[in-house]
């Protein structure tokens, strides 16, 4: 358990965050249920003057307009510790778009000196050019979509890079000079062997990256990959076989120096992803572009899902909010400790009382919780039945 | 309004399911003048809905039709209609008493069913005289002169004099009335002695109190008389006196031979029971009529509120109920598994459905039903009795039998089952009756193609997915009829089920000893299936006493969790784990074990057999 953190409450600790939403895709992957289209690229210029005006907008009205004062909300915009420009593929944007957003950001937001600056990549994606663009805008950190390294997991995905490409993306973002480097890998494929995850997870530590995710496959509804279970020409994935891919992939990680910190996240320590930690702590960050999802103080919104839609948004003068909802006393503890038991450093006891003491003993002896004086978290066999765990003590 | 006895006619329609009555009745309204033809609605008589839909008749009812006979008299046609299952043959038999004739209707393509003869004796033991009628002649399947053949071998006559007729289109309904006129002998009671009228049926109407309908032997019923019901020892003044033809009438008197209503604000059926004897407050008659019988449950179940907290709503409509059903009964018990509920008796299968759907649609209760079962009785061992107890338990619960070591001996009501079937399924019925401990007593060719196989069997064999069973494996070719035949000895032990070492007092089952190993496994089986797999290995075992006979493992589940990217939608999240926390409170919980509803529904339902 990670010790010293700051208590839960104080915002430094979860820092402070953006979302930048690019819902533009070369090509929809069967599992993908975000909110992201192939068929629309004519619409990114003016979608990327859309996003601009918007973040102009939302800025200059200052962090009142999102949450009444008398919730703790500061007058000034507090210090911005990261920026995830996230999709879609962001990188399907020209370089110089990303670039001019990002700057848009930091010239109405204190964006701290060490701030984590994310741009989300898909590996067919990535050039010197458009890295070396990016990084002098500021970018310091890549994360990029290779989900797997087994030609037949890849193509079961729909993915259609080639093998070598999230390796090479790897290179050019190190040439550019990014420096922080994440992987995102997928489990649980059916079709996949063990050896199949093995190579996949090896091959990916093997490039030296100080980041790597690793998510089970989920068949969402409205999926290609759920129309192909459904049609039984794609299984579902197994539970089990997902239990075993993730205690693999953490003793993997840990042989090369990377430790879990959260569900699905490994770093090498201090890599751990700033951004996403204020997800998990339940901290504030902004969002901007179609479907992002923002919080403020308890307040929870989001932006119209359809990018043509929040191009006339704010090409009206409209807000582009889709809608929102203020969490009441209840569902804030719900989500914290939804969110801060994924952490490995789990979360503070006074953060999400009332606890049930009874429930919290069991779950101990059942060796899925560990509890101290001020805080409970996960084991690693708690983190596989994180859901039943949570589920038990909301 | 007395009408002669001589110019009365009191008949009862004998028919199988969907053999015609209800058409035959409407047509027979219809001819005498007393319903219009475009203000028919399709069979008249059946009034609840539930029977609408299952097309099946369940409370009986009497209907009077003044028809000028071809003799140019006019007589008083009392139609009285008959439930037509197996769990109400008690009301079979106070209406049949209630008439001096039946029509006995018979499918012309299906010839006769098992219950169809088995009222057909109910009726020739109230020495009935019996009319047969062939129904459906316009059918293309239709085999009058062979199924003619049947009926006279049964009830003796010349097959040539059967009538046949066409419900459907009014064909030879004609004749019909004209034979009850000219067969059926007229009533013969006295007017001049004290009142005894039958109870054949009682109904409860939320405005007017208790609906009996009721058939005059002796003496008069008049408006203004206090009567006195005989069993029950109901006293009060009559409300209304009326008559069914075919909108409730009042009349001024009902006289011997006569059939008509009563009420006298009965506050509920039990109160009047059908078989029960109206006599006067002021002169009553010396002894009631013969053959009344309290009704007795065959067949029980636990009814448990999905949601414990409607518990109080579910007594209410109970009560409701048994306002209208007095051969229903409940009383309050508890389970470990599902909490607080009712131990409901029921006449059969049949009424336990019904009374279940009513639930469900008049009340709208969501229901955990228990796989139904008999009522034992328990002969204790005398040496290992506890103070007090008495040397015979009745045991209408699984779970409440005692242990097996106190047992001396355990009697399970019995029936006789009459089965008609076309002789290539003799096979077929055979080997089902003997998987369920049946003794064949008789084997009869009704015909070169058509055989009456008569078994005695336990009632629990057959309440259980029987019919259903026999059905299928003849193609819906079989029919069956039984009664009480009542008690004998088996040997018979209780499987309990248990969840993680804990009994689910829900899921015992008595079952015979030669039985129990398979009841073990299916079970066992079944919620493997069923009960999602928990955060640790679960045993599911059946056990007999202390010994285990089955046993499962729900592998414990090793993943539950979300592991994909998600953005920052942290509400779709946190609905989806409101939604989990709901289904979850919804849960029973056992052997710290939870229990979808579904899941116990489902293992509850199918109760026996899945072999």
């Amino acid at each position: 358990m990670v010790t010293g953190v700051a208590p839960f409450l104080e915002r430094t600790a979860a820092g402070t965050g953006v979302y930048v939403h690019v819902p533009f895709c070369l090509r929809r992957c069967h599992y993908c249920d975000f909110n992201t289209y192939a068929d629309r690229d004519e619409l990114i210029p003016r979608y990327v003057s859309a996003l601009r005006a918007d973040i102009t907008r939302v800025l200059g009205a200052g962090p009142t307009a999102l949450a009444p004062p008398d919730a703790g909300a500061p007058a000034q915009w507090p210090a911005i510790t990261s920026i995830f420009v996230g999709g879609g593929t962001p990188t399907l944007l020209p370089a110089a778009d990303l670039a001019a957003v990002i700057s848009d950001l930091r010239a109405g937001l204190p964006v701290a000196g060490d701030a984590e600056i994310t741009v989300e990549a898909n590996p067919e994606t990535v050039t010197d050019d458009h890295m070396s663009v990016l990084a002098a805008a500021g970018v310091n950190r890549v994360s990029i979509g290779a989900q797997s390294f087994v030609p037949s997991v890849l193509a079961a995905l729909g993915r259609w890079h080639e093998l070598e490409a999230p390796l090479r993306a790897v290179e050019t973002s190190r040439r550019a000079g990014i420096g922080q480097l994440s992987l995102d890998l997928i489990y649980g494929t059916p079709g996949e062997t063990d050896a199949d995850w093995r190579h996949s997870v090896e091959t990916a530590l093997a490039t030296g990256i100080d980041h790597l995710s690793a998510y089970a496959l989920t068949v969402e509804p409205n999926t290609e990959y759920a129309r192909r279970v459904r049609l039984g020409t794609a299984q579902a994935p197994d539970d089990d076989v997902q239990a075993d891919r993730m205690e693999q992939v953490d003793a993997l990680a840990a042989a090369h120096g990377l430790q879990r910190y959260e569900l699905s996240n490994w770093a090498r320590p201090g890599r751990q992803s700033a951004h996403n930690r204020t997800y998990w702590r339940d901290g504030d960050w902004l969002a901007f572009g179609a479907g992002a999802h923002g919080h403020w103080r308890g307040r929870r919104w989001w932006l119209v899902r359809s990018p043509e839609r929040y191009i006339s948004r704010v090409l009206a003068g409209e807000s582009t909010t889709g809608g929102h909802e203020q969490l009441g006393a209840d569902e804030r503890r719900m989500e914290r400790l939804m969110m801060g038991l994924r952490l490995v450093e789990g979360v503070e006891r006074h953060a999400v009382a009332p606890l049930d003491e009874t429930t919290v003993c069991q779950l101990v002896r059942a060796g899925l919780l560990t509890a101290d004086d001020d805080r409970i978290a996960l084991t690693s066999a708690g983190m596989r039945l994180a859901s039943a765990v949570t589920l038990r003590l909301v | 309004m007395t009408t002669p006895t001589e110019r009365i006619r009191n008949f009862a329609i004998i028919a199988h399911i969907d053999h015609g009555k209800s058409t035959l009745a409407d047509r027979m309204l219809q001819m005498t003048g007393l319903v219009e033809a475009r203000a028919m609605r399709n069979q008249y008589l059946d009034r609840m809905d539930i029977e609408r839909e299952r097309g099946i008749t369940i409370k009986a009812q009497a209907v009077r039709m003044p028809y000028r006979a071809a003799d140019g008299h006019e007589y008083i046609l009392n139609l009285i209609d008959t439930p037509g299952h197996v769990d109400f043959s008690y009301e079979v038999s106070r209406a049949m008493n209630a008439c001096e004739g039946a029509v006995l209707l018979v499918d012309a393509a299906q010839g006769m069913q098992a219950q169809t003869i088995a009222n057909l004796y109910v009726a020739i033991e109230a020495g009935l005289e019996v009319i047969p009628v062939l129904n459906k002649i316009d059918l293309p399947a239709a085999e009058p002169e062979k199924v003619a053949e049947e009926i006279a071998a049964l009830i003796g006559g010349d097959p040539t004099d059967i009538l046949a007729v066409s419900a459907k289109t009014g064909d030879g309904v004609a004749e019909v009335l004209e034979r009850i006129v000219d067969l059926v002998p007229h009533p013969s009671g006295r007017g001049d002695e004290p009142l005894q009228a039958l109870i054949f049926d009682s109904l409860y109407d939320s405005y007017r109190g208790v609906i009996t309908y009721v058939r005059v032997i002796h003496g008069e019923l008049k408006p203004d008389m206090d009567i006195r019901l005989m069993a029950t020892g109901f006293t009060n003044e009559i409300d209304e006196l009326g008559v069914i033809s075919p909108e409730p009438k009042l009349v001024r008197s009902l006289g011997p031979g006569e059939v008509g209503y009563v009420t006298a604000a009965i506050k509920e059926v039990d109160q009047a029971r059908v078989g029960d004897t109206i006599t006067s407050a002021a002169a009553p008659a010396p002894a009631p009529l013969p053959g009344y019988r309290k009704p007795t449950p065959m067949v029980f179940s636990g009814l448990y509120p999905v949601d414990s907290n409607d518990f109080p709503d579910l007594r209410d409509a109970l009560d409701k109920l048994r306002l209208n059903d007095a051969s229903f009964t409940f009383e309050p018990e508890t389970s470990v598994a599902l909490g607080f509920g009712f131990r409901c008796g029921f006449l059969g299968l049949l009424h336990m459905e019904i009374v279940s759907e009513r639930l469900d649609r008049e009340f709208d209760i969501p229901l955990v039903t228990t796989a139904p079962n008999v009522r034992y009785e328990v002969h204790l061992d005398p040496k290992l009795r506890i103070e007090d107890e008495p040397e015979i338990l009745e045991v209408s619960n699984p779970a409440e039998l005692p242990a097996p070591n106190r047992i001396a001996a355990i009697r399970e009501p019995v029936v006789d089952a009459m089965i008609i079937v076309p002789s290539d399924y003799i096979g077929a019925v055979m080997q089902l009756c003997e998987g369920r401990r049946g003794d064949m007593s008789k084997m009869e060719y009704l015909t070169p193609e058509r055989v009456e196989l008569r078994y005695r069997l336990p009632l629990a064999e057959i309440i259980v997915d029987f019919f259903d069973r026999l059905k299928s494996q003849t193609r819906g070719y079989a029919s069956l009829d039984y009664e009480p035949a009542g008690l004998a000895t088996a040997d018979l032990v209780k499987v309990e089920i248990l969840l993680n070492a804990e009994s689910v007092d829900a899921f015992s089952a008595i079952v015979h000893r030669d039985h129990a190993y398979d009841y073990g496994k299916r079970m066992v089986n079944r919620l493997r299936e069923l009960i999602p797999r928990q955060m640790f290995d679960v045993p599911v075992q059946a056990a007999i006493g202390s010994r285990i006979i089955a046993r499962e493992t729900i592998k414990a589940r090793r993943k539950d969790v979300l592991a994909k990217c998600y953005g920052g939608d942290v509400t779709r999240k946190r609905k989806l784990l409101e939604k989990q926390k709901e289904g979850k409170r919804r849960m029973k919980n056992v052997g710290s074990v939870e229990i979808p509803q579904e899941a116990f529904v489902a293992a509850l339902t199918v109760g026996g057999d899945d072999n």
